[in-house]
């Protein structure tokens, strides 16, 4: 499946690694749907199945995200830089209840809301990993 | 060369780098604090192209290092060498540079594929994790978190550990941290004792 | 005491199980948790995995009612020890097998197999083979001497809830907050004054219309910083590209080392694209063409 360019969200990712890897990551499985791997241009959706929109809770924050579950294709943008990543869902995440208002900016334009997570690969394709969160439009 | 000609030549070039910034472009732009857009950037439309080049990435553990090249096997029994170069930052718990770089590291690494196999790295983070974890006790100089199914040891590193409450700026005040807080933690993972040091802890409402 | 032990084990022991059986048998948490525990992965099935553990609750359950009911029956706690054993070799299993997998002990989604879930395995097995051999009832032992039996039921008590490690939320936290409270936050006074952290300033430049800009140019992460004359000097390399070709570049960007994204007014950034060669300035059309940009006197 293709990444396509129809809006579908906005908001900030953060980053997170499944699948075999070192350290703690070691052990974080291969996430909702088994496959997840954080070598892979892969991303962790809130509302990736009923289960794991009710640990997620966006709602909660206002962001009435809608269901896109495993294999789900999107295309990720910085909001700032214009840099663009294609990942496919493979995981529940992130529990955006946990961070209602935080906001990620670019010359005062702000993205709120922990609306994805993803995989060191494709975080870093669009920005830097020391910089934990990025602000992004999302498109499918 | 001598360390302390080095340091000079350092300084010499940080003075150079200094001028040259301040004598550019001065762009003033609006802060995080200038309102908060809901959809309205939609309307924008930004064009899908690429920005950036298209990158290549490695992950996995650095089982050799030959000269300015890493050799790294990765988590699915992959294998890549990553050379490094002047202009290839280094993250370990802070900016640094190659020399700080052991065997036995986790890293991440964006770089170019070159002709002849390598991957000529323009950024290698180095054991860093960035873990989704509940506070559970915390100390002088450690944290207690809960990470899913395991519990993990933060270290809290003086001038190095910050903090980030409720969406705001990074603070070097560690204070404000509450036990059965959930809290995102960006750090560098110590393949000795398999704590993590922690560098940034952020904490929601 | 030993008399004290045996008479009491069974009422210990259905306590425990009751409990355990319970939350494995009602709790919607064992159907969400099911797919994290080490039974999961020997039975590769989420759905079988919580299966069994409601099989196994509806058994403890029983075991626990067989307990209270006709204690002098070694039946009960012949099953009790058996159950015991049981634990104990998943246990062991599940750790040489998925050592971060939750146990499922009572399907709490958040208990990693530790010591404490092979001890409180090793507990069942023990007090099972203590009520299999005992002859009295737990109710006698009770009504002879019930200052003794109090006391030796809230020592089990006490142990049991230490060994819970999904209780933890219940005592343990609630025990570390209050040590804060009497004793002070450990980490009050750690921060070094005002100073911005570097992480600050440069998530205050990731966050600017400079950062922008230049990010055409830019291809590293942080690659040195330093200050000077009350400037944060963030240091980036990157690649210029132009019809003729490209060149690798160091890109400099200058901050009021004061300031973060909490600092009110305007961010000001400096920025130069410089020849990783020569050191001569390139690219500045590039830069230019940022729409808000004013000249400002340099700081002293």
């Amino acid at each position: 499946m293709a990444c396509g360019s129809t809006s579908l969200w906005a908001g900030e990712t953060s980053w997170f690694c499944c699948g075999s890897s070192w350290g703690p990551c070691g052990s974080a499985g291969g996430g909702a749907c088994g496959n997840c791997r954080s070598s892979a241009n892969h991303g962790a959706w809130p509302n990736a199945s009923q289960a794991c929109w009710d640990i997620t809770r966006p709602d909660l924050c206002g962001e009435n995200i809608p269901r896109r579950g495993c294999g789900a294709v999107m295309n990720v943008r910085h909001q700032c830089s214009g840099a663009t990543v294609c990942i496919t869902i493979t995981d529940c995440g992130p529990r955006t209840k946990e961070w209602c208002g935080e906001a990620a900016c670019c010359n005062g334009a702000c993205r709120t809301n922990r609306v994805l997570d993803l995989t060191p690969a494709a975080f870093s394709a669009i920005g830097n990993l020391s910089s934990g969160k990025l602000p992004v439009y999302i498109y499918e | 060369m001598t360390s302390r000609q080095e340091d000079r030549r350092g300084l010499g070039r940080r003075r150079f780098l200094t001028t040259a910034a301040l004598s550019g472009a001065t762009i003033i732009g609006a802060t995080a604090l200038g309102g908060i857009d809901a959809d309205a950037a939609f309307a924008a439309e930004p064009s899908l192209d690429p920005a950036i080049a298209k990158s290549s990435f490695v992950e996995g553990r650095i089982t050799g290092i030959t000269g300015s090249i890493l050799e790294v096997a990765g988590s699915y029994g992959d294998h890549a060498r990553v050379q490094m170069t002047n202009a290839t930052s280094v993250w370990k718990v802070r900016a640094t540079s190659a020399a700080a770089i052991e065997i036995g590291d986790g890293l991440y690494a964006r770089g170019v594929p070159m002709p002849d196999g390598t991957i000529a790295a323009d950024a290698v983070w180095v054991n860093i994790v960035n873990l989704d974890t509940q506070i559970r006790g915390i100390a002088k100089n450690r944290l207690h978190l809960a990470h899913g199914q395991h519990e993990v040891v933060g270290n809290v590193l003086p001038a190095t550990t910050n903090a980030s409450y409720a969406g705001r700026a990074l603070t070097s005040d560690l204070s404000q941290l509450r036990i059965g807080q959930s809290a995102q933690v960006l750090g560098a993972w110590r393949p000795s004792d398999n704590s993590v040091d922690v560098v940034r802890i952020s904490v929601g409402h | 005491m030993l008399s004290l032990t045996t008479g009491l084990a069974p009422l210990v022991l259905a306590g425990l199980l009751g409990w355990t059986g319970a939350v494995k048998l009602f709790s919607r948490g064992t159907v969400l948790g099911a797919p994290k525990t080490a039974l999961a992965r020997m039975l590769s099935s989420s759905e079988r995995a919580a299966l069994v553990l409601r099989g196994v609750g509806a058994g403890e359950l029983l075991i626990a009612a067989g307990l209270l009911a006709v204690p002098a029956n070694p039946l009960p706690g012949a099953a009790a020890a058996l159950l015991g054993a049981g634990f104990l070799g998943y246990l062991g299993y599940g750790r040489a097998l998925a050592p971060e997998s939750s146990c499922g002990c009572s399907a709490n989604e958040d208990t990693p197999i530790t010591w404490r879930a092979f001890a409180r395995a090793a507990v069942v097995l023990v007090s099972g083979v203590a009520a299999a051999v005992a002859h009295g009832s737990w109710w006698s032992t009770v009504s002879g001497r019930p200052a003794g039996s109090l006391g030796f039921l809230a020592a089990a008590a006490v142990v049991l809830i230490a060994l819970s490690a999904d209780l933890d939320r219940w005592w343990l936290l609630p025990l570390r907050r209050a040590r804060l409270r009497v004793f002070g936050h450990p980490l009050f006074g750690t921060g070094a004054g005002d100073r911005v952290p570097v992480a600050a300033s440069v998530e205050l430049l990731e966050n600017s219309l400079a950062w922008q800009a230049a990010s055409p140019v830019v291809r590293s992460a942080l690659l040195d910083h330093w200050e000077e004359d009350g400037w944060r000097i963030l240091l980036f390399s990157g690649v210029y590209e132009t019809a003729e070709g490209a060149w690798p570049v160091s890109v400099v960007f200058a901050l009021d080392a004061t300031s973060s994204r909490d600092t009110p007014g305007d961010p000001v950034v400096r920025v130069s694209f410089l020849d990783a060669d020569s050191g001569e300035p390139v690219g500045a059309e590039l830069l230019s063409t940022v729409p808000s940009r004013k000249a400002l006197p340099l700081a002293s």
